[in-house]
């Protein structure tokens, strides 16, 4: 899939770009309205993350004519102002999703995903997590025919994990996830912990769950 | 005691105390002038008998007889004449008592001894003292009612004056002292007077509170541009860190120490995020169109902490009226404030401990929801600053940013919600919070 990143701290997009080509994506850099509306003109992407506070104006009037040009492209807001009035107005404009500055790359992947199931229409079959297989649209998880009972919070962290297989994500970064802005200041609470355990208790009940991985002081990873 | 009242209660009492004075002193007063009067005109009687026995001689009063006697009909006044066969060379005045035609009766007697002839005579001259007195009484009354009357009207004319005086003051306490809540945005016209000391108090007033206002939009102007700055760097730090632990070359101290800078950082965006609320709240960017139970904004903050409950074992119960909805309110804001008390019911209780929320309704006080729990409580000396920024009560535990209850104040104050607490150290605090009447309705 191929992204756009218009936002004019540079620092800011190659982080973003290092993260997103790692994850596959294919990404052009923008760093104000000019450059990003040529970029649109000449690409079409399935992605458009747009900063608001931009060098030669705000973001938002550039997200009519980038509809123009990309009708079908998702369009993320990135900012660092956090009005409602602009998220609002974003949302208006016909935005898909907002992200306040600053948020977790891990975040902004999932985001992508869950947008990219929902307005793509990706026809997505069963995954397969070990023995298990997920439905990350009806949030089920089974075990051959068997649906396995997880809580919300549960089967939250679970997919989490399963979307960024291969990476250590910190409790920390799980329990941002779940509780968002009320995450717990305790970084040291259990409480991930304890989820954790709940899901293996479930899941081993029915074949081992060896591709959960805790790792040592860090947190919890899914090998694929 | 107010002004107007010292000032009625010092008029009249120095009113008094003239009225006072003037009663005691009275009878002096009118005895000591009578009595001088009455010498004046026995002197004056004394020159005039001189002055007729010079004329027409010694003899025609003496007429041979050894000594002469006049006196009025009710022995009101004599005037006695004698040789002074005893060369006595008196000349006083005192009070005596005489025996005239039997009766004695007390005078005020002129004695004085003149020559006539190369012999000497003594005149005596004398006024019964009762009617000398018998004016006393009367005067001293008209004298005492005269003044009396005009220090009625006197004191009238006072308090009305005061009155008009002093009204500007009490317009000016009523304008912009009293009922007046921080922020002071409603700017109330200057009071008309033309007292220059209650000018200048009342522009004074103006002015601090301008400059009240002015200092508290720098700070939040301040406080929401210094946060927001923030965010962006904070963002590049967090993004760089989210890719470097990912690195699989690094070592698993380094990716120990990236976590540990991740949660360092991770503090520094709660800060920063929790001021940016605050100020956006004191800036009104959030709309107040919602409406919703408060049983069920608690149920949902309880659903969504409920975890944290049970590491402490605690039991939580919430007895609310399902039919009050609250209207014209924020939603996310008021589970924001409901979350951080609850939440800071949960970090600051002890094992076992219980949380209780419930709801009262009273003609006066309206809806009031009751927040309390079992902790650790609030010391009476910490109580006051519990809503300051970056308070903390107890430092020897991790209890976060020091702003969740800065929020619960904005979010508070921004909705007219009237918040209490009651603390007792080891037993519990308790937060009541009181809904003014146009945010809630109660459905039959």
């Amino acid at each position: 899939m191929k992204v756009l990143i218009v936002e004019d701290e540079k620092t800011l997009a190659y982080e973003m770009e290092d993260f997103l080509k790692k994850a596959f994506y294919i990404c052009d850099l923008a760093h104000n309205i000019k450059d990003g509306l040529d970029k649109i003109e000449a690409n079409s992407y399935d992605f458009i993350l747009l900063d608001l506070g931009l060098p030669d104006g705000d973001g938002l009037t550039l997200l009519p004519k980038a509809k123009k040009h990309n009708p079908d492209a998702a369009y993320i807001i990135l900012t660092a102002r956090g009005n409602l009035e602009d998220r609002i107005a974003g949302l208006d404009l016909g935005a898909d999703d907002y992200l306040p500055k600053p948020f977790s790359l891990l975040e902004l992947q999932s985001r992508m995903q869950a947008i990219a199931r929902r307005k793509f229409n990706v026809k997505e079959e069963l995954l397969a997590l070990g023995t298990f297989n997920l439905d990350l649209q009806k949030r089920l998880i089974f075990f051959q025919e068997n649906q396995i009972e997880l809580s919300r919070k549960e089967f939250d962290l679970l997919s989490y994990l399963f979307l960024h297989a291969n990476r250590v994500l910190t409790r920390m970064q799980l329990s941002e996830h779940i509780w968002g802005t009320f995450a717990d200041d305790d970084y040291d609470s259990n409480y991930i912990d304890a989820h954790i355990k709940n899901i293996r208790k479930k899941l081993n009940a029915w074949a081992p769950t060896d591709f959960l991985e805790t790792v040592r002081g860090v947190g919890y990873r899914i090998k694929k | 005691m107010k002004l107007s009242s010292k000032l009625i209660l010092f008029i009249t009492g120095s009113k008094l105390a003239v009225v006072l004075l003037f009663i005691i002193s009275l009878p002096f007063l009118v005895d000591g002038i009578v009595s001088e009067y009455t010498n004046y005109s026995l002197r004056r009687q004394q020159d005039k008998v001189i002055n007729i026995v010079h004329k027409n001689g010694i003899n025609h009063y003496l007429q041979g007889d050894a000594s002469y006697g006049s006196y009025t009909m009710l022995k009101e006044e004599y005037i006695a004449l004698e040789p002074d066969s005893l060369n006595l060379h008196i000349d006083t005045i005192k009070v005596a008592q005489r025996l005239v035609e039997k009766d004695t009766l007390t005078y005020r007697i002129l004695i004085h001894t003149f020559q006539y002839k190369q012999k000497n005579y003594l005149l005596e001259i004398g006024k019964t003292t009762s009617s000398i007195n018998q004016y006393n009484k009367p005067l001293q009354r008209i004298a005492l009612y005269v003044l009396m009357g005009l220090i009625a009207l006197s004191l009238l004319f006072d308090l009305v004056f005061t009155r008009i005086l002093i009204q500007p003051l009490g317009k000016i306490i009523s304008s912009k002292l009293i009922n007046r809540k921080f922020p002071f945005k409603d700017h109330s016209p200057p009071v008309q007077t033309s007292t220059y000391d209650f000018k200048y108090l009342d522009e004074s007033l103006i002015l601090l509170m301008d400059q009240i206002n002015e200092a508290f939009e720098k700070e939040r102007e301040f406080t929401a541009n210094a946060s927001h700055e923030l965010m962006t760097p904070i963002s590049i730090l967090q993004n760089k860190m989210e890719n470097l632990i990912d690195d699989e070359e690094l070592s698993d101290a380094a990716i120990m120490r990236i976590v540990e800078m991740m949660k360092t950082l991770n503090r520094l965006k709660k800060i920063s995020s929790a001021l940016l609320l605050i100020s956006r709240i004191e800036n009104e960017q959030f709309a107040k169109s919602d409406a919703a139970k408060p049983i069920d904004l608690v149920n949902e903050v309880i659903e969504e902490i409920d975890h944290r409950l049970e590491e402490k074992k605690l039991s939580i119960s919430a007895q609310l009226e399902p039919q009050v909805i609250l209207a014209g309110i924020n939603k996310d804001l008021l589970f924001q404030l409901f979350y951080n008390l609850i939440n800071n019911a949960i970090k600051y209780n002890v094992e076992n401990g219980s949380i209780h929320i419930s709801n009262t309704f009273s003609a006066q006080n309206g809806y009031a929801i009751i927040l309390s729990d079992t902790g650790i409580g609030i010391s009476a000396e910490e109580l006051p600053f519990i809503f300051d920024r970056f308070r903390k009560t107890n430092l020897s535990e991790n209890v976060g940013h020091g702003l969740g209850l800065s929020i619960v104040k904005s979010i508070g104050l921004y909705h007219n919600i009237d918040i209490q607490v009651k603390s007792k150290p080891g037993t519990g605090t308790t937060f009541t919070l009181t809904f003014p009447a146009a945010l809630y309705k109660k459905m039959d």
